[in-house]
């Protein structure tokens, strides 16, 4: 009896375990066939001249150059309202607001403002950025949409980020006789800053990778009047709605071949700020221990 | 119940009075920690409380600084008068209270920063920018805590390389450095091996020819080793106070005397 029990829980373990690997294994395969399926078919269209070219509506030869542009203008634009304004809230949330209705109906409206879909966001901003303000397509109108389709999330990570600290710091700080901004500007921020960077970089992630909100707030077309404008209130589309609308809608007679050459650009940028944000964690965390 | 001070003081005009607390009290929410407590804590002595754990020694101990103005639902009447000033009087700034009365936690909670800087973080916070200075207070304070000699070569490593027993030093050379008169200590030793908890206590001893230094311990023998004065508390009152080697030998009340002896606690 003690025999068969024994060989019973070996066995269960045993099953779990190839459980365990084989569901590892297709992961790592499922990955691996993803990014190789993208590079074979979109390594052919990747030159200088692609990556740094205007796109072309019709003709063959069009490149992306202002479509990476735009991407990451309206990254930075994105993350100057984004970051300020979670870390903010987050601040507030974690160092200030008394446990009650504020703060509950505060941690409400993110979490309601989280499940918004991104489609349903970009619907929201053509409604008030392009028709209520006259904004056309715009830059501006896409970094607001995409400031309220992250800000939940920036304000998650920035809480979470802030509460990791230990109150035993925060409360050295104050019996040497700091103020509570002073805590938190020496004490608390700095302990915060690493799983804080990874946060903004990984959000810079999604920010790049974004499309839908983007549709009908940034546009699908790119600036006319300079195709590397910095004008907040012109046209902007971004690389991933340029991947989108050259499949979807696209006339060139090489769209498949801008279709996945941009495919692989994104998912190349995507993988290189998620390696950035751990690489940029790391580093805080060491500096920050004071090591 | 016979507090500290309806007794007629004692030792003439040798000991002056550093802080005085008056009745106080100290509610968390509901919960009546402290019950009207009254107590003379003596200039440049240690005074140490004992008692059971959950006794309220702590919580008296952090309205002495007005730490639990920090905590949301805690409440404190009476008065705690530092040098006559009743600290809880409406126009004082408790950043102010904190910079007179430091204190030293339970366990080591240095900085994520060098040794350097932690030490220096309190005398910046009061203004103090030149670097010449700064360096003088660090090497000062260092020194004052025991702890000089064995960091002055590794200023800029990180505090938390220390060993447990250097981190508490160094934590009470950050208390130094802003230069207070009364210095809490809070159970300093009682995440520390022994060896490191000598060195705390040899360090409290040679700190009360400058400071007021108030000390909670569960340990009566360290009370009975560093302090001149001993408060008991049980249940949130001061059952008795007074001279150490009084409250250890000739305790007044019953209840002491069973503490003291082992009988509960």
């Amino acid at each position: 009896m003690e025999y068969f029990l024994r060989r019973r829980r070996q066995w269960g373990n045993l099953v779990a375990l190839a459980c365990f690997w084989m569901s590892a294994i297709l992961v790592m395969v499922l990955i691996v066939a993803l990014l190789g399926w993208l590079v074979w078919s979109g390594a052919s269209a990747l030159s200088w001249s692609f990556l740094t070219s205007v796109p072309n509506e019709t003709g063959a030869g069009g490149g992306i150059g202002p479509e990476i542009f735009n991407s990451f203008y309206l990254l930075f634009l994105t993350l100057f309202f984004t970051v300020p304004l979670a870390l903010a809230v987050a601040l507030y949330l974690e160092e200030y607001a008394q446990p009650g209705i504020v703060a509950s109906a505060i941690q409400l409206a993110a979490e309601a403002l989280a499940t918004v879909p991104s489609i349903v966001m970009g619907l929201f901003g053509l409604l008030v950025f392009v028709f209520v303000l006259r904004w056309r397509f715009s830059a501006l109108g896409g970094a607001l949409t995409l400031t309220l389709l992250n800000l939940p999330t920036m304000m998650r990570m920035t809480q979470q980020a802030l509460h990791a600290v230990p109150g035993s710091l925060r409360e050295a700080s104050l019996a040497l006789g700091a103020t509570k901004w002073r805590t938190i500007i020496h004490v608390v921020i700095p302990g915060a800053i690493a799983p804080l960077t990874t946060g903004i970089v990984l959000i810079a992630g999604r920010i790049f990778g974004e499309t839908a909100a983007l549709i009908y707030t940034a546009g699908v077309s790119v600036s006319n009047a300079n195709p590397y404008d910095f004008g907040l209130f012109h046209p902007a589309e971004t690389l991933s709605v340029h991947l989108w609308y050259t499949h979807a809608e696209g006339v060139a007679v090489d769209a498949q071949r801008i279709g996945s050459g941009s495919a692989v650009v994104l998912v190349a940028m995507v993988v290189i700020f998620n390696v950035l944000a751990r690489l940029i964690g790391n580093f805080f965390r060491r500096r920050t221990s004071g090591r | 119940m016979k507090t500290f001070l309806e007794q007629p003081p004692r030792n003439g005009d040798e000991t002056v009075v550093k802080v005085a607390i008056e009745d106080l009290n100290v509610y968390y929410g509901a919960t009546h920690a402290i019950k009207s407590a009254t107590l003379r804590i003596p200039r440049q002595r240690v005074t140490s409380f004992i008692g059971p754990s959950g006794c309220g020694k702590s919580t008296f101990l952090r309205a002495l600084n007005r730490m639990h103005d920090l905590v949301p639902g805690t409440r404190v009447t009476g008065r705690v008068l530092l040098d006559q000033t009743d600290i809880y009087a409406r126009d004082i700034d408790p950043v102010d209270i904190r910079h007179r009365v430091g204190m030293v936690f339970q366990r080591p909670n240095p900085f994520p920063k060098s040794i350097y800087e932690n030490v220096i973080y309190g005398a910046k916070l009061q203004g103090v920018h030149r670097r010449s200075d700064l360096e003088r207070i660090a090497e000062t304070s260092l020194r004052q805590a025991a702890l000089w000699e064995e960091v002055k070569d590794r200023l800029q490593q990180s505090a938390l390389d220390l060993s447990g027993g250097q981190q508490q030093r160094l934590c009470i050379a950050r208390v130094l450095a802003v230069a207070p008169d009364v210095i809490l200590m809070d159970e300093p030793a009682s995440a520390l091996d022994p060896i490191a908890t000598s060195k705390i206590e040899d360090l409290i001893s040679a700190l009360k020819a400058q400071y007021t230094v108030v000390i909670v311990t569960h340990s009566m023998q360290q009370a009975a080793r560093i302090s001149d004065e001993t408060a008991f508390f049980h249940l949130g009152e001061i059952v008795e106070s007074g001279h150490t080697t009084e409250i250890f030998t000739r305790p007044k009340q019953k209840k002491t005397e069973d503490y003291i002896t082992g009988r509960f606690g």
